[in-house]
């Protein structure tokens, strides 16, 4: 049990070459150089070797073992368990937990060794130490600030006004050099193509030869009316190559087949439309909205065939299908555009044209 | 309502464990499909007029009979005289078929005992042959849409390619509303879509033909008998029996609402016990 | 030199020599050895993050050896049997192959996985902490600056992340990404276009997340983080108040050995405790979210919980849209990009903020109790609570469907809570802090309930209360002077009774046998303190 009482009169250096010294009296010196004082410092046993330390040594010695098992558990699992990937409940779908707990063990062991050391054998001590956070002296603000004027003095483009503006016009291009190759990379022309890619989709005849585009399904086959049953839905894509991939990601639609007395009203509103644009987009009971929420882009796929709405799972925008998909709640504000329906010679679905209205989340410039 | 006997109660208890259908229960289903198609094949000319099944004075076979006994006590308030629906009350059942039957009785939604938002799934009320006995009522009453005999599930042994294809038209079709891992989710205004994960593939099955409650109709030219199989199949081996790899626990594979929840819990939860301990004066 | 010099002579060893001929390391590293930090849990919590953050890199320098960040369209043919022939971007399909593949891989990427989880969340309560106890007071504003910039960093490192491995779920969170873009105002859809070069989704996205991901944020974080910790060791760590502690010394314990020593260990318990839950918790099985397909979507999209709440803001947001002439300025603007953008800058300007609200300009070491400061404790309530409530509402869907409740109910109450419940939580948290506040000056004024009640003769029963100082002439207390430390409240606290038994947390309040004193020769029997005496 050592109790350190420092007096604190720090202004005594003492003589680390004096032979009398112990290690911890120039340890204390050096501590009083760096304005730290101990202020206790004390074992947590009584004499050395007693029981309660012996008891502690033993423990941490068992934590440090322990942690050496589970690594070495860790190690072993890690090689011999078997780890390839099989359906079912089967052994290799114990390998990541097994891998975790021996780790997680093992580490968590050898952490409570080092804090049962740190905390239990370790004398226990308070030290104090000054803060010195006073900040820098008058003078040596002054002499710092005079010495910066000074080099901008020796500069001297406060007298040298050509300079001055020379530096300004010669600098701004570097800057602008070093920004240009990563701006001009980057920047591409949302509005450049003749169709610009915002307001097209793969419905759109212009790339298919101003032939009228097929409604497909994921593989490319081609939908019949009779395909999707009354208060059915089938998600479908453009059919032409590459149609149900992200290569068109603003395409997938969702067909539906209403019940005849839904279908009378969704004609009706349909009809109805203030723009004109939903105007004659249904196909007998068929109709068909863009797949593509309006308010973040997620599949606002969620179709409640009864209540006859659609919901989004990402943000939980619901739109009536009755009514030319009109958000009813959460945040979309606009409706989902209505893709308009026709049937080919051979019976097949097609879209009559692209859609009428933008697909998509909203934007700026929308039209 | 039904009356509560111990023998219905018993029935209710065994009736909860629906696993792979049992021999007696295959036994009894093929000999009502045989019923059946001996019904179907007597009044075939009636198939093409649903409405007139609803005459009373059609002869139903045996099996249908039992069932309409059942059906006279508990679901003629909500549904009406021989299936024809009341208003405001219960829709009518000509043409919704056994399969309907099969996933509204057997998954014990129906009878309801209350109305609100969504039938709530519950234990059967009714055993499996009393189901198939209604199913066959219903099926003889208007038509409609029935299970295919044989095994739902693919084998995988035979064509391992449909547990993928299966996965395939699963996310397409299935995971907007139950999820990517068959958790189920929310619809709008209290509605849901219910998990998956104790659904038999016969529930499945017919959910999937009918379209029950707000879950649209994939009819079968839409999704072919085998690509139901194919979803099924993904269903059961992928998410109902396939233990998750990733840990002991999958946290109902909500994804980060639960990942989130733990990380807290357990982790930062853990770490500061920890920071305390060490902190603490011994 | 000549005294430095033979303060090494002392070891050795020529090397040392040699090293401070060179370095002149001697001095510098005596300072090192012998700095004093103070001891206190809560001042554990930052290095949660620091440790995380050393795993995450670890794991992470793992993962790229086997990722492959592209979009070309590749079919699995890997030992997951529910995806074979599928098609899908080599980044996802590479995911796959290093979570079945490779052994160990699936635990590395959970690891990394719940060490970013683990980064966030003690973030965001060594945030906390900072905040309610005044640690951000100046002299040390520009390090709170540095700490809210390292949870953006954080915050984009995790969405980058979760976004690489290109399955449906990250997809979907690319595509809400994009779609944020899109609202800003005349540049939203030239962004767009620029940071996906195209359309969404293009096939660059995946590629330059991922030198996002592994090399500027990360760049960005390790900088930072040296910044912060160096102005930590420069500025010296706050203390609490207390005896002997003062704002102008540090009371605690010296780096070495002890100190370092606790931090090893902490490391270990930090990485133990990833390690565990990345083997016991599953965390993003992406096998099961299939490739991202734009068509595919599921119930419950999320993104990670340090994402959520704006999410959550972005589902509670009514559907306003302005339009101005022919253009219109979306929603989602308003949550997604004004609302992150507050809610990032608003905390960095609170430093200065309240010090010209309280015209404070002295420096302070000393950090202040919660209840010492409440309007502080209430604003900071108030944030938390807003938080709290943005980030439930990104999970309603989950919350609705297991609760029960309905779907349009939880976006209501999200909206109504959001309004309501922060001020309320103001409210509450500034009285409790009143309340406390209060308490300790009671005691402080009267002393310690003791528990013993007197009956005066008029019949009045009043109770007993121990004073904490001095008394005056007629036996009450001299008032003490408040002092925002811990005041003793309960008996056993200032000695009477028994010494108080030390529990694992708390003291376990049970009178403890009284030491044999040699002069008495026996235990002394335990007096009560009673009214009279």
């Amino acid at each position: 049990m050592t109790a350190v009482h420092h007096s604190g009169e720090a202004g005594t250096p003492a003589d680390v070459n004096d032979p009398h010294m112990t290690r911890f009296d120039i340890v204390k010196e050096g501590l009083r150089r760096d304005d730290i004082e101990i202020v206790t410092y004390e074992s947590h046993f009584h004499g050395q070797n007693s029981k309660a330390e012996k008891r502690v040594v033993r423990n941490i010695a068992l934590l440090f073992l322990l942690s050496g098992l589970f690594t070495a558990a860790f190690v072993v699992f890690y090689i011999v368990w078997p780890w390839h990937f099989e359906l079912g409940h089967t052994m290799s779908d114990y390998y990541t937990p097994i891998l975790g707990v021996t780790l997680g063990l093992g580490l968590l062991a050898l952490g409570f060794a080092i804090l049962a050391w740190a905390k239990k054998l370790l004398p226990h001590e308070l030290s104090i130490q000054q803060r010195h956070g006073d900040p820098s002296s008058d003078d040596e603000r002054l002499i710092t600030g005079q010495t910066m004027l000074y080099v901008a003095d020796e500069l001297g483009v406060q007298r040298r006004p050509l300079l001055k503006g020379a530096i300004g016009l010669g600098m701004l291009p570097l800057g602008l050099a070093a920004a240009a190759p990563l701006v001009g990379g980057m920047i591409k022309n949302p509005h450049g193509d003749a169709e610009p890619m915002m307001f097209r989709t793969g419905f759109n005849p212009v790339a298919n030869g101003d032939k009228l585009v097929r409604l497909t399904r994921e593989d490319g086959t081609p939908i019949r009316p009779e395909d999707v049953s009354t208060g059915g839905q089938m998600t479908v894509f453009p059919g032409i190559p590459h149609g149900a991939t992200n290569q068109h990601a603003d395409s997938p639609t969702l067909l539906i087949h209403l019940r005849p007395e839904d279908a009378a009203e969704t004609r009706r509103n349909a009809e109805a439309d203030a723009n004109g644009r939903n105007k004659g987009s249904m196909y007998g009971n068929y109709v068909a909205y863009s797949k593509i929420c309006t308010h973040a882009g997620c599949p606002a796929s969620l179709y409640e065939q009864q209540t006859n709405r659609l919901l989004c799972p990402c943000h939980q925008s619901q739109f009536l299908i009755t009514n030319n998909a009109q958000p009813v709640f959460g945040p979309a504000t606009r409706r989902l555009p209505m893709l308009p329906l026709t049937v080919d010679e051979e019976g097949f679905f097609v879209a009559a044209s692209d859609y009428k209205d933008t697909v998509g989340p909203d934007f700026w410039e929308r039209p | 309502m039904t009356s509560d006997t111990p023998a219905r109660r018993r029935a209710r208890v065994f009736s909860r464990r629906r696993g792979a259908p049992s021999r007696v229960r295959r036994r009894l289903g093929a000999a009502a499909r045989m019923f059946a198609a001996l019904a179907l094949a007597g009044g075939v000319y009636t198939a093409f007029t649903p409405g007139a099944f609803a005459e009373d004075n059609v002869p139903l076979s045996a099996a249908a009979q039992e069932g309409k006994a059942l059906y006279d006590t508990s679901c003629i308030t909500c549904h009406g005289r021989d299936g024809q629906g009341v208003q405001g009350r219960g829709p009518s059942l000509i043409g919704v078929g056994s399969a309907s039957v099969e996933f509204q009785v057997g998954t014990g939604r129906m009878p309801m005992t209350r109305q609100e938002a969504q039938a709530e799934q519950k234990p059967p009320q009714f055993d499996e042959t009393q189901t198939e006995q209604l199913g066959q009522y219903i099926q003889e009453l208007g038509g409609g849409p029935e299970l295919p005999k044989g095994e739902l599930v693919e084998n995988l042994e035979t064509n391992p390619d449909a547990l993928a294809e299966g996965g395939k038209l699963f996310r397409i079709n299935c995971t907007s509303c139950h999820g990517f891992g068959g958790g189920g989710g929310a619809l709008s205004s209290g509605k849901f879509a219910p998990g998956l994960h104790d659904a038999t593939a016969e529930q499945i099955y017919a959910a999937m033909l009918t379209g029950p409650q707000n879950m649209p109709v994939f009819g079968d030219n839409q999704l072919t008998p085998d690509q139901k199989k194919q979803i099924i199949t993904y269903i059961q081996v992928q998410l109902q029996e396939d233990k998750d790899p990733g840990g002991l626990f999958n946290l109902g594979r909500y994804g980060p609402s639960t990942e989130g929840m733990a990380i807290f819990l357990v982790g930062i939860t853990l770490l500061v016990f920890t920071s305390l301990w060490i902190a603490g004066k011994s | 030199m000549k005294r430095r010099k033979m303060d090494l002579s002392e070891a050795p060893t020529n090397f040392a020599k040699g090293v401070d001929d060179r370095f002149q390391a001697a001095t510098p590293l005596r300072g090192l050895l012998n700095k004093v930090f103070p001891d206190h849990w809560s001042f554990l919590l930052g290095e949660i993050a620091l440790f995380s953050f050393i795993v995450l890199l670890l794991s992470g320098v793992f993962l790229t050896l086997f990722f492959d960040p592209s979009m070309k369209e590749v079919a699995y043919n890997g030992s997951y049997l529910g995806l074979r022939g599928v098609e899908m971007s080599a980044a996802y399909e590479s995911s796959l192959h290093l979570s079945f593949e490779v052994r160990g891989g699936l635990f590395m990427r959970q690891m990394h996985h719940w060490a970013a989880l683990l980064f966030m969340a003690s973030i965001i309560v060594h945030m906390a902490r900072i905040f309610f106890t005044g640690a951000f007071r100046k002299p040390r504003e520009i390090n709170w600056v540095i700490g809210v910039v390292l949870f953006l960093l954080g915050f984009f490192a995790g969405f980058t992340g979760y976004s690489l491995p290109d399955d449906g779920l990250s997809g979907t969170g690319l595509r809400i990404a994009s779609a944020i873009m899109l609202t800003i105002p005349v540049i939203g859809t030239w962004l767009s276009a620029a940071v996906f070069g195209g359309e969404f989704p293009g096939e660059l996205i995946i590629g330059r997340f991922y030198i996002a991901h592994v090399l500027l944020i990360p760049g960005l974080l390790l900088a930072l983080i040296a910044a912060h910790l160096g102005i930590v060791f420069k500025q010296k760590h706050t203390q609490w108040p207390g005896p002997l502690r003062t704002n102008e010394n540090v009371v605690g314990e010296r780096m070495f050995p002890r100190y370092a020593m606790k931090q090893g260990g902490f490391f270990m318990a930090v990485f133990g405790v990833i390690a565990l839950m990345a083997g016991v918790f599953q965390i993003n099985p992406i096998w099961l979210f299939g490739p991202y397909r734009a068509a595919e979507v599921s119930s419950a999209s999320q993104p990670d919980f340090y994402v959520m709440f704006m999410d959550g803001l972005v589902r509670l947001m009514p559907n306003w849209q302005i339009y101005i002439f022919d253009y219109s300025i979306p929603p989602m603007f308003w949550p997604a990009v004004v609302g992150l953008g507050a809610l990032f800058t608003l905390p960095m300007a609170y430093p200065w903020l309240e010090a010209r609200k309280l015209k404070d300009k002295r420096t302070h070491h000393l950090l202040e109790r919660p209840r010492d400061n409440p309007e502080r404790v209430g604003i900071g309530m108030m944030s938390l609570t807003f938080f709290l409530v943005a980030t439930l509402s990104g999970a309603n869907d989950v919350i609705a469907d297991k609760f029960h409740i309905s779907l349009n109910a939880m976006t209501w109450a999200g909206r109504i809570g959001l309004v309501l419940l922060p001020p309320l939580a103001y409210y509450i948290a500034v009285r409790i802090c009143l309340g406390l506040q209060q308490h300790d000056r009671q005691v402080l004024a009267h002393g310690v309930e003791t528990g013993i009640i007197k009956r005066l003769p008029n019949g009045q029963f009043v109770e007993i209360h121990q004073p904490l100082g001095p008394v005056d002439d007629h036996g009450h207390p001299v008032p003490l002077e408040y002092a925002g430390w811990v005041v003793p409240k309960k008996m056993n606290r200032i000695g009477a009774l028994a010494p108080a038994i030390k529990g694992f947390f708390y003291p376990v309040e049970k009178p403890a046998d009284i030491p044999v004193s040699p002069a008495v020769g026996g235990p002394a029997k335990r007096e009560e303190i009673k009214s009279g005496s």
